[in-house]
């Protein structure tokens, strides 16, 4: 296990490695006439070898390279150039709100689409698998942002209230910092709860015909212990794999609700960055993204050989 | 006791006890001057008020026109005058604010005397001090010589600002005119700003340089989330602000927003001016008469702009088919609402916008006439009709972009396809309004808290507000005229003489002023709305019973 760990870690940080090279070479291939245009429409510099400067495009390649991966590395990511604060602080801000958005999101997804994938899976084309099926499809393919909308919505018109709109923070008062993430960590989780669960189901179902489940049934084992303890973890290894991808489009995928919700989250900071031409900060959220996928692969990868000990490549 | 003791230490008299409490007298009187924070007797302390607010592109007055920077900046802000608080939306009568009075010398010379005891907020480099004649005479220099200012047009006949004592500053001007006070009342660009600030961060882009003398101090900015403001307790004017503070929080979903003032999340309308949008308005009406509205019809106008030094639309003939291509009526309908098709004065400043059907030979164009309108393309050599683009920002709200597609679609009936390019708010108040773009552009480019803003930089050649490139010498000479004239109606017949020579020359396509209504829950005391970025005024004015 140790060896199999080790050598996951190696292939991380040559990942690491290549997507760092990707995201340094990103505002290096902006045209010329892109930088003059952030010039023309946000004043970034006073003209523009000083924006050149600013972006650090004014000195040879290889050196560019090495002296923002050492500041990379120290943490110095730079200076937004919208807010004019050290980019590491505004995601330390943000990252947070983004990250806890996303796994109360995988939580509900979990614990929903799990239980409900297996009954749907042991009753199969029972009445509770029709309706599960059809709910997730319906999950699957109603916008998640037409959903939120009506859920702020409607019960202000019919009720008199809504999920709040200030963001409060943790230390000022807990209860409403947890609360205002539940509705929209439901709402994100719905799609995603019906992805798993359809999978959960269909992987389910073809463990459960395997040989060796026969061999089991045969033996008198009860239902219980012949679907958790002996088929389900088969079933699971693209069911996690699907998860750890999830993470990944969960984390850059929030802007929307982040909008809806009034949350100050990286979707939303990155979105706004974007339109800003706010390189710096573009650069700084890519990397994290990159590197919250590399890890969230290695988890998995590392889920894998618990779930199955055969799997040591 | 010695002769020197009897003549210097012969007791207390009763001359001694008169003067000392004339003097004291003299204390207590002044004591609203030297300490004033008297209560109004009317208003009532405390409390914070929540409403919708931006997230501005900066900081920098002198660096932009951007309404979402100058909404922001009112609230920390003064000027030499301001518009009056507490009058009819529409209203924009201009009264003393950092000066308490002004003497026009001549033609040419116009000298302002400051409040005295006024003191910037108490935070660094400033802490506190007292506001006096150069802090003005630095703002202004700044205005007139900071090359990204792209309001200097509204200071143009300005030659010199000039420090007469520590009270008193005298403005100089290159030429006779007559509207100055109102170019200085008006809230975008002429905050006064501490030269102290600008030299510790170089701008004032940060949030951090947001310091003024105005009646709440920036607390905090979070991007996306709010800005924080708090009372200034050494706020110049007697028991404002009666608020502890205002949170000015970004909604940019309109349906959040609408939710958020439906159940008592912020106090006033959740859309741009804290008014409700007219779409909602009759629900919100039905389950919530409680609230307070109050209608009035905007000063923004809303249109069109194109590339008139570039072909085709150097074409009058082009511009006027435009025109006729637009049915203004069936987007203030369905769009909009209620609203009135506008000349170049919105329809909201009324003593100086005429209707449309007083613009003479002019109001022909306001006509909605497609088959006019591809004979005029024909005419000018155009019968198979032509391909621009179209720029617009989502910035102002969805109803822009909605009105924006309706106009397409509506051009491309009478042969003009425009393709449609939307830019982002920032981007666009930087490049597309200032006429760095191709074809046309639309979206509100004037409000008018006086004719002159909407018209001299936007028809003046050079000017970075003349987004249509126009170079009209005859426009430009009635725009010359009546900046000199003083009589008010022979003015007025000036303003309104322009503007049917743009209705008919149409080198900018003035759609409609829309309908407000402006609302606010009843525990918003002493509260008046109006279209204008001055809310830092309006929030110091009213007070929350509660």
């Amino acid at each position: 296990m140790r060896k199999y760990v080790l050598r996951r870690l190696l292939v991380a940080s040559a990942s690491l490695a290549i997507a760092s090279l990707a995201v340094f070479s990103l505002p290096r291939l902006i045209p010329g006439d892109a930088v003059q245009l952030m010039l023309d429409e946000r004043a970034y510099g006073k003209d523009l070898e000083d924006l050149r400067a600013k972006l650090g495009l004014d000195q040879p390649i290889y050196l560019q390279y090495f002296e923002w991966l050492g500041r990379v590395v120290r943490g110095q990511l730079g200076e937004s150039l919208w807010t004019r604060r050290p980019v590491i602080d505004e995601l330390a801000r943000r990252l947070p709100v983004s990250l806890e958005l996303g796994l109360m999101a995988l939580c509900f997804s979990i614990s929903i689409a799990l239980p409900v994938g297996i009954v749907a899976a042991v009753r199969q084309d029972s009445f509770a698998d029709y309706v599960t099926r059809s709910l997730a499809i319906l999950g699957l393919s109603v916008p998640g942002f037409w959903i939120a909308t009506l859920a702020v919505l409607l019960p202000a018109i019919w009720w008199g209230w809504s999920p709040p709109i200030q963001f409060t923070e943790f230390s000022v008062d807990p209860w409403a910092h947890v609360s205002q993430f539940v509705l929209p960590a439901v709402i994100l989780g719905v799609a995603s709860a019906a992805a798993i669960m359809r999978l959960t189901r269909a992987m389910l179902l073809d463990v459960l015909r395997q040989d060796y489940v026969r061999t089991a049934w045969a033996k008198g084992v009860s239902e219980r212990c012949v679907v958790l303890k002996h088929s389900l973890k088969n079933a699971l290894i693209p069911v996690v794999t699907v998860l750890g991808i999830q993470v990944a489009q969960i984390l850059g995928g929030t802007v929307i609700f982040e909008t809806i919700f009034g949350l100050p989250g990286m979707g939303r900071f990155l979105f706004d960055a974007i339109n800003q031409r706010d390189y710096p900060v573009i650069q700084g959220i890519n990397l994290l993204i990159v590197s919250v996928v590399v890890v969230m692969n290695l988890t998995v990868d590392a889920f894998y050989a618990y779930l199955d000990p055969r799997i040591r490549y | 006791m010695d002769a020197f003791a009897s003549k210097h230490f012969r007791g207390v008299t009763r001359r001694d006890l008169l003067k000392a409490s004339l003097a004291a007298g003299a204390v207590v009187s002044a004591e609203p001057l030297l300490t004033p924070r008297r209560l109004h007797a009317q208003g009532k302390r405390g409390g914070i008020l929540r409403v919708r607010g931006y997230d501005p592109p900066h900081f920098d007055p002198h660096q932009t026109l951007n309404f979402k920077t100058n909404n922001t900046l009112s609230f920390v802000h003064n000027k030499l005058v301001r518009h009056k608080v507490g009058v009819a939306p529409g209203t924009f009568t201009v009264e003393p604010d950092l000066a308490e009075r002004w003497e026009e010398l001549d033609d040419t010379t116009v000298v302002f005397y400051l409040r005295r005891g006024v003191r910037w907020h108490n935070k660094p480099p400033v802490n506190g001090r007292e506001l006096t004649a150069e802090d003005v005479k630095f703002t202004f220099d700044r205005f007139l010589t900071e090359p990204a200012n792209p309001l200097k047009f509204m200071l143009d006949p300005v030659d010199r600002v000039e420090v007469v004592d520590r009270y008193t500053v005298r403005f100089r001007l290159k030429e006779p005119f007559v509207w100055l006070v109102n170019m200085l009342a008006n809230p975008t660009g002429t905050w006064i700003v501490a030269r102290e600030v600008v030299d510790k961060y170089g701008d004032l882009k940060k949030p951090e340089s947001a310091i003024g003398t105005g009646p709440f101090t920036l607390e905090r900015y979070d991007p996306n989330v709010k800005t924080v403001f708090r009372r200034n307790p050494t706020y110049y004017r007697a028991g404002e602000p009666w608020v502890d503070g205002v949170d000015w929080l970004v909604m940019e979903d309109a349906a959040a927003g609408l939710a958020a003032y439906r159940t008592g999340q912020i106090d006033c309308g959740n859309w741009h001016g804290w008014t409700v949008r007219q779409q909602d308005l009759a629900s919100l009406k039905k389950s919530q008469a409680q609230l307070v509205y109050r209608d009035w019809l905007s000063n923004v106008t809303q249109g069109i702009y194109m590339r008139t030094d570039k072909p085709p639309f150097n074409d009058v003939r082009v511009r006027r088919a435009i025109s006729h291509a637009i049915d203004r009526q069936a987007i203030i309908e369905s769009v909009w609402v209620k609203g009135e098709a506008t000349p170049a004065i919105g329809r909201g400043l009324t003593e100086w916008s005429p209707r449309v059907d007083q613009l003479g030979p002019g109001a022909t164009y306001y006509r909605y006439d497609p088959k006019e309108a591809r004979r005029l393309l024909a005419e000018a050599g155009f019968p198979n009709g032509l391909k621009t683009q179209i720029t617009a920002t989502p910035g102002y709200g969805i109803d822009i972009v909605d009105a924006v597609q309706m106009v397409q679609r509506q051009l491309k009936e009478s042969g003009i396809d425009a393709e449609l390019k939307l830019q982002e708010y920032g981007a666009y108040i930087g490049t597309t309004f200032l006429g760095k773009y191709e074809g046309l552009a639309m979206g509100p480019f004037s409000i008018a808290w006086e004719p002159h803003t909407a018209l001299y930089g936007m028809y003046t050649p050079e000017q970075p507000r003349n987004s249509s490139h126009v170079a009209d010498a005859r426009i430009v000479s009635m725009l010359k005229e009546q900046m000199r004239t003083k009589d008010l109606e022979a003015r007025r017949k000036i303003i309104f003489d322009i503007q049917r020579y743009a209705a008919d020359q149409q080198y900018y396509v003035y759609l409609y002023s829309v309908g407000a209504t402006g609302s606010w829950r009843p525990y918003v005391k002493n509260y008046s709305p109006n279209s204008s970025f001055d809310y830092g005024n309006r929030s110091a004015a009213l007070w929350l019973d509660r």
